[in-house]
């Protein structure tokens, strides 16, 4: 089919869909007062191009724009746009989002006095991410990567007052930073081996990628050769990246903490967009990976998802439990990314997207209206711990309402969105732990639990939250009359009804049980594999025990007919450290890298510049001593000699006495000596 | 024929006689006849010496040299211990010591 | 009288016009140090500007296509048997040198708009100071090495006086710390220099030369001289061509600086006060880049090739060994300090790699570290000036107190750290291509040196970011209260140093096609020269 619209055209509209925010992020920090309405209508026009490019390219042919940038003697990078069907899914899903979380902000924002600041680094952000996603090569997508880290490195840190943002922000830089590292050493690898960057090369129809080889253990390539395990490395460093960028295990830690930033930017950039940057990538360099990396990424996602799924069990702050959620649901992506089912991940991408953003956006709702009581009155409480809510289901029904419909699709209840496209990751594990069999079958039995486990989490926060009393009063004191908080105004509530919207799974299949028919996750699928018992069973087996655990979370947290009592246990208290790591960091790697650098100085001081200022000293002695001998041995010799000179004058002087009779005895004796001599002789 | 050691053994005992007065005597006047002394010693010596050369005689004719020089520096030796008597009020060498260096 | 001459003499007559004016004047020398870097940096940017690159205008080792050539017969003795003493007065640029003239003639002006601090001996002071520009750009473009050794010194005389005389609490130590140690490299240095003479043959004249570009020609050296290649002399059993690249190595190591000839730079760099800590960082570890490109690697290319992998050792640990210190401090300037070792690293380690890449990077480094080192002290200044201490812990929540000073700090230590979109990032990014490449390229480097120094990337968003959340961020908590009242955010004068810097190291960031099209036919034939 052609497309309505000439490459030409599609060129602009990218070209607009990026620029906007960037010049909105220019012109939000000149004209402040009306940062908001610039951020709005830049990121709505990046929502229309978004929509045009949509249509102009989804399952059509890739379209690639480039143009000269540096050019030195054996490399070039460009800069331009790749369009694929990738890329304008994701440029629709950030801007969509982003559009709403810019409306959302309006009213979060309204009180701060320098908003203006706020809007602006989101309109940064959006470029960044929006750049990561257009990006025709890897480099690009690099500068933009980091880019995005450093939007959210202000936004985290947007109250800088606060002790607890500013020390979350510099940790979430720094362990992007770790990942940051690993892209760039595989970015190296791959411009030594491939002499370019660029995506649609390396890695699109024909690729680079695909005419390299491994033999011998050594990997050829059209330009050169290396040993095989860069390729291994290649894979890992770009994984390194993912890891911190969608912060999976190791360097998850900054994720929770960064949730010391507004709550509309933990939704966006934090649940929705920046984090799933990671899996993007993945998605994008996919080709490259061999088995070793697949199976690690398989195994990492496995891990971090159920770690962090066992941590929002117990966490009483409200936006933990939802970070933890977003690495645990990370964590399914990657792992569909390991068990090579991309399709699933990109759904799972973009149904996470929606569902978790909305979560966020709720809970802030609930903070937003906390915080306003909690200025009002000046008494001091922490306004997103669960224990102070519950009950709100009558005090905020709107709130309710899409909560719920945001739990449901993270559950994965039948007709969500969730319910499609986790299955589809569920049925891929089992499936290629059916083929592998053995110690594989690890990877199903701990996907499941980690799917029950979120079920029961986060209906946990929704009986927590929402059913039983409003406990506020009786901790302040207060009646309820006096404690009174509603659904806040449209700028809230309208974003997050149209995102409750996208939960439901009528938008993205029209058979809500078919996972085939969902247009995402089709049009990726080209290997149709779904076909034995497992599409079936599976996703029966899993809901049966997830509608279970509710029950029980209901009889638990909103009747308090019964009480969980093992606070003391030692996995109630793993999970709820958030199994040490923070400690475990601290102590074994902050402070040991301190101690390290203050060897580092030691020796820098003691023995480099000791040795400069013993050889110093050294040169200061021996000239001492040269000082000495000059002035005892070289000029007492001649002094000496002068000396000698003088007195044997004196002596001499002696013979002189005057007396004639003298002279006479002396000239003879003289005569007589020459005569004895003569004699001698 | 008196042999030429006795002529050299008188030489040698007045020179030495000569020499004695010479370093002991306290009178500038007798240092001056010890000098006498020697010179004639060395005169006898040349007259006896003389006896080797008959032709020309240079023996003798030197110690006639020598006797009319020694008249001479005897005269001049005469004006200056005059000279010092008149400074010092006093001929014994010992009292001077204006030559000392 | 060319251009080059004027923007080397420009300083140097206006230094001699300040010592002739009445001390009654002292309030109006600053304006005319200003007055004098703004016309020397116009010219510089002229010649930037005019700079014609491609085929026919590589320089390196021709001397015919460097551009705006100064050739005088300066010194011609005749010495009997061993022919005539042939010294030139020869200057001339090409693409390694023409970036640096430019970045010169910019710090300098950075440098006395930041001389409003000084406030004693004002005279001394701003003669001195032009003294030193004199030195400094003269350095960059002579193509004699006597020439060039004259000026080179000439640099260490005014800088042991501005530190020493307008100096912190250890100025003296400092100053005389800073002064042994290079004269101990350059000392050695001129026994090579005169080894070169006593091998290299003028093709013109005959006669032998200090012509730096002959030097780099192994047809002009005379056979059996004493750095000939081809009869590979030998000196107590070492090669005498290994020994003299790394005499002159060492001299320009001492000034980059690498590991282990770095322990000058903190002190110089805190004792001295602002503008000279500017020129210091800005410049003068330029020079020691410069050196070792243009002599070093230049004159012994055989050799170099042989210690690439030393070269690059040394490179990767001054790279994690000025982080790591630099995380150890708590003095903001000894921090910025150690800072640079560590950026300077990845100048060697882009040249130890002999590739396109690495040597652009090189450069680039130089240029992009040249004025954000700039910026760094100067934002040290800034602090320093206000209420005297600059140590880390003394400070806490600055941006409630000085936002807009706050706003150029996170561009500065964002840029020093390499987020893309600044130079700093486009320059270590390809130091680090280049290293990485060069095992498959070359097989100089191996490949686990680009990996390792990406590392120090790592530590320097560490020390960077560390440094911002204890000083700028969280609520504001002062050493002591008055300072309160002191620490007013920044005025005019400062903004108007520090907004060019901070929009220089974007566009060079996002266009680094600006510094690269002067240098990249430059730098091709440089790497000729190891083929």
């Amino acid at each position: 089919m052609e497309s309505i619209f000439t490459p030409y055209m599609l060129f602009n509209f990218a070209l607009i869909a990026i620029t906007a925010p960037f010049l909105a992020f220019i012109f939000s920090l000149i004209f402040k007062r009306f940062a908001a309405v610039i951020g709005i209508a830049s990121i709505g026009l990046s929502f229309i191009s978004s929509l045009i490019l949509f249509i102009g390219v989804w399952k059509k042919p890739v379209l690639h724009f480039s143009f000269d940038w540096i050019q030195l003697a054996n490399f070039k990078i460009n800069l331009g746009f790749l369009l694929n069907d990738l890329t304008v899914i994701m440029l629709l899903l950030i801007s969509f989002i982003a559009l709403l979380v810019h409306i959302y902000s309006v009213e979060y924002m309204r009180k701060d006095d320098l908003k203006y600041r706020y809007f602006a680094y989101l309109s940064l952000f959006c470029f960044a991410m929006l750049g990561v996603v257009l990006a025709d090569n890897l480099f690009l997508v690099y500068i933009f990567w980091e880019l995005v880290g450093f939007a959210s490195y202000l936004l985290i840190g947007f109250w800088f007052k606060k002790e607890k943002a500013v020390l979350a922000n510099k940790k979430a830089f720094i362990m992007n930073r770790i990942g940051d590292v690993g892209f760039l050493i595989g970015l190296m690898i791959l411009l030594t081996q491939f002499h370019t960057l660029d995506i649609d090369v390396l890695f699109g129809q024909g690729n680079l990628i695909a005419s390299s080889f491994v033999k011998n253990d050594i990997w050829a390539t059209p330009f050169g050769l290396m040993p095989a395990y860069w390729l291994s490395i290649a894979g890992f460093c770009f994984f390194a990246g993912a890891i911190a960028k969608s912060a999976q295990f190791p360097l998850h830690t900054w994720l929770p903490d960064a949730m010391e930033g507004p709550t509309a930017v933990s939704s966006l950039i934090h649940a929705a967009t920046m984090v799933a940057a990671g899996v993007f990538l993945l998605l994008r360099i996919a080709p490259l990976f061999n088995q070793l990396v697949l199976t690690s990424m398989a195994a990492i996602g496995l891990f971090t998802a159920f770690m962090a799924a066992s941590i929002a069990v117990t966490q009483t702050d409200i936006k933990k439990v939802l970070a933890f959620s977003t690495i645990s649901q990370l964590g399914f992506m990657i792992l569909a990314v390991g068990v090579q089912d991309n399709a699933a991940a990109i759904f799972h991408l973009v149904t996470h997207a929606f569902f978790k953003c909305l979560l966020f956006l709720a809970a802030g709702m609930v903070i937003h209206q906390l915080h306003h009581l909690k200025e009002k009155y000046q008494e001091n409480f922490d306004d997103q711990s669960l224990e102070v809510m519950g009950g709100l289901r009558k005090l905020m029904p709107i709130t309710f309402i899409v909560f719920v419909a945001a739990s449901i699709a993270l559950a994965g209840l039948p007709f969500t969105s969730g319910y499609l496209s986790k299955d589809a990751i569920l049925v891929s594990v089992f499936e290629w732990a059916d083929e592998r069999g053995g110690i594989y079958w690890v990877f199903p039995l701990l996907v499941s639990i980690t799917s029950w486990l979120t079920t029961f989490y986060i209906f946990r926060v929704v009986f927590k939250a929402f059913f039983g009393e409003f406990r506020l009063p009786q901790i302040l004191g207060k009646t309820a009359e006096e404690l009174k908080i509603t659904d806040p105004n449209r700028w809230m509530t309208i974003p997050v009804i149209i995102l409750a919207l996208f939960c439901f799974a009528l938008f993205f299949a029209y058979n809500p049980f078919n996972l085939e028919s969902s247009w995402i996750y089709g049009s990726w699928n080209n290997h149709p594999h779904h076909t034995g018992m497992y599409p079936i069973l599976v996703p029966i087996y899993i809901n049966v025990l997830s509608f279970a655990l509710i029950f029980m979370a209901y009889q638990a947290y909103a009747k308090n007919t019964f009480a969980f009592n093992n606070q003391a246990s030692w996995y109630y208290k793993l999970s709820l450290n958030q199994w040490y790591f923070n400690s475990f960091y601290d102590v074994f790697l902050i402070k040991i890298l301190m101690l390290k650098t203050k060897a580092f100085y030691w020796f820098d001081q003691k023995i480099i510049d000791g040795f400069i200022h013993l050889l110093s000293n050294i040169i200061i002695i021996i000239s001492k001593i040269t000082s000495w001998f000059d002035h005892y041995i070289i000029d007492g010799l001649v002094n000496g000699s002068a000396w000698l000179v003088s007195r044997l004058g004196i002596w001499l002087r002696g013979m002189h006495s005057g007396k004639l009779q003298h002279y006479f005895i002396w000239m003879l004796l003289i005569f007589l000596s020459f005569f004895i001599y003569k004699l001698i002789i | 024929m008196i042999p030429l050691q006795h002529f050299l053994f008188v030489g040698a005992t007045l020179f030495s006689l000569g020499l004695f007065a010479v370093i002991t005597r306290k009178n500038a006047i007798q240092i001056l006849m010890g000098i006498e002394l020697m010179i004639n010693a060395s005169i006898l010596n040349m007259a006896a010496f003389g006896k080797y050369d008959k032709v020309d005689n240079t023996g003798q004719i030197f110690g006639l040299f020598i006797i009319v020089l020694a008249a001479a520096a005897v005269a001049v030796a005469l004006v200056i211990i005059m000279n010092l008597y008149k400074r010092a009020k006093s001929i014994d060498p010992n009292q001077t010591n204006t030559l000392r260096g | 009288m060319g251009l080059l001459s004027i923007l080397i003499f420009l300083p140097l007559v206006f230094g001699m016009f300040i010592l002739l004016m009445p001390k009654a004047l002292n309030h109006y020398f600053k304006y005319l140090t200003v007055g004098v870097s703004l016309v020397q940096l116009l010219i510089a940017s002229w010649l930037y500007f005019n700079f014609k690159t491609g085929d026919g205008f590589t320089g390196v080792n021709q001397l015919a296509q460097y551009q705006w050539v100064e050739k005088l017969d300066w010194i011609r003795l005749d010495v009997g048997s061993f022919g005539t003493l042939q010294i030139d007065y020869l200057l001339g640029v090409d693409g390694f040198s023409i970036g640096l003239v430019w970045l010169s003639a910019l710090v300098m002006l950075i440098a006395s708009l930041s001389s409003w601090e000084i406030k004693s001996n004002l005279k001394g002071y701003f003669a001195l100071f032009l003294l030193l520009d004199t030195a400094i750009i003269g350095v960059f473009c002579s193509l004699d090495l006597f020439l060039f050794y004259i000026f080179y010194e000439l640099m260490l005389l005014p800088l042991y006086f501005l530190i020493g005389m307008w100096g912190g609490v250890r100025r003296e130590y400092a100053a005389i710390k800073f002064f042994l140690y290079t004269l101990f490299g350059s000392i050695f240095m001129l026994l090579v220099i005169a080894g070169l003479y006593l091998s290299v043959t003028d093709p013109e004249t005959g006669n032998h030369t200090f012509n730096l570009v002959h030097a780099m020609n192994p047809a002009n050296y005379s056979a059996g001289s004493i750095f000939s290649a081809l009869d590979n002399i030998q000196i107590l059993g070492f090669s005498a061509r290994a020994i003299g690249f790394i005499i002159v190595f060492i001299a320009f190591a001492i000034k980059v600086p690498v590991f282990p000839f770095h322990t000058w730079l903190p002190d110089a760099h805190v004792e001295a006060p602002t503008p000279i800590s500017i020129i210091l960082a800005g410049i003068l570890l330029k020079v020691g880049g410069y050196g070792i490109i243009r002599i070093a690697y230049g004159i012994f290319p055989d050799i170099a090739i042989s210690l690439s992998w030393w070269m690059g050792l040394l490179g990767v640990i001054s790279i994690i060994y000025g982080a790591m210190n630099a995380l150890a401090q708590t003095d903001l300037k000894r921090l910025i300090a150690y800072s640079s070792v560590s950026h300077m690293g990845f100048v060697l380690l882009g040249i130890a790699s002999l590739t396109s890449e690495g040597i652009n990077g090189a450069m680039m480094q130089m240029i992009s570290h040249g004025f954000l080192s700039v910026m760094l002290f100067f934002i040290v200044g800034v602090i320093y000036n206000r209420v005297h201490d600059r140590d880390i812990y003394n400070f806490r929540g600055l941006a409630n107190q000085m936002p807009v000073f706050t706003g150029f700090v996170m561009i500065a230590f964002f840029a020093s750290l390499g987020l893309p979109g600044f130079s700093a990032f486009i320059a270590e990014a390809f130091s680090l291509i280049g290293a990485f490449s060069s095992q498959s390229l070359n097989g100089l480097l191996p490949r686990w040196m680009a990996v390792v120094a990406a590392i120090g990337i790592l530590l320097g968003a560490g020390y960077f970011l560390w440094t911002l959340q204890r000083m700028f961020f969280g609520t504001l908590r002062l050493k002591k209260e008055e300072w309160k009242a002191q620490l007013v955010d920044l005025n005019f004068r400062e903004k108007l140093v520090l907004f060019p810097l901070a929009a220089l190291a974007l566009v060079l960031g996002i266009m680094p096609s600006l510094v690269f099209n002067v240098m990249s036919s430059s730098i091709n034939q440089f790497i000729l020269l190891f083929k």
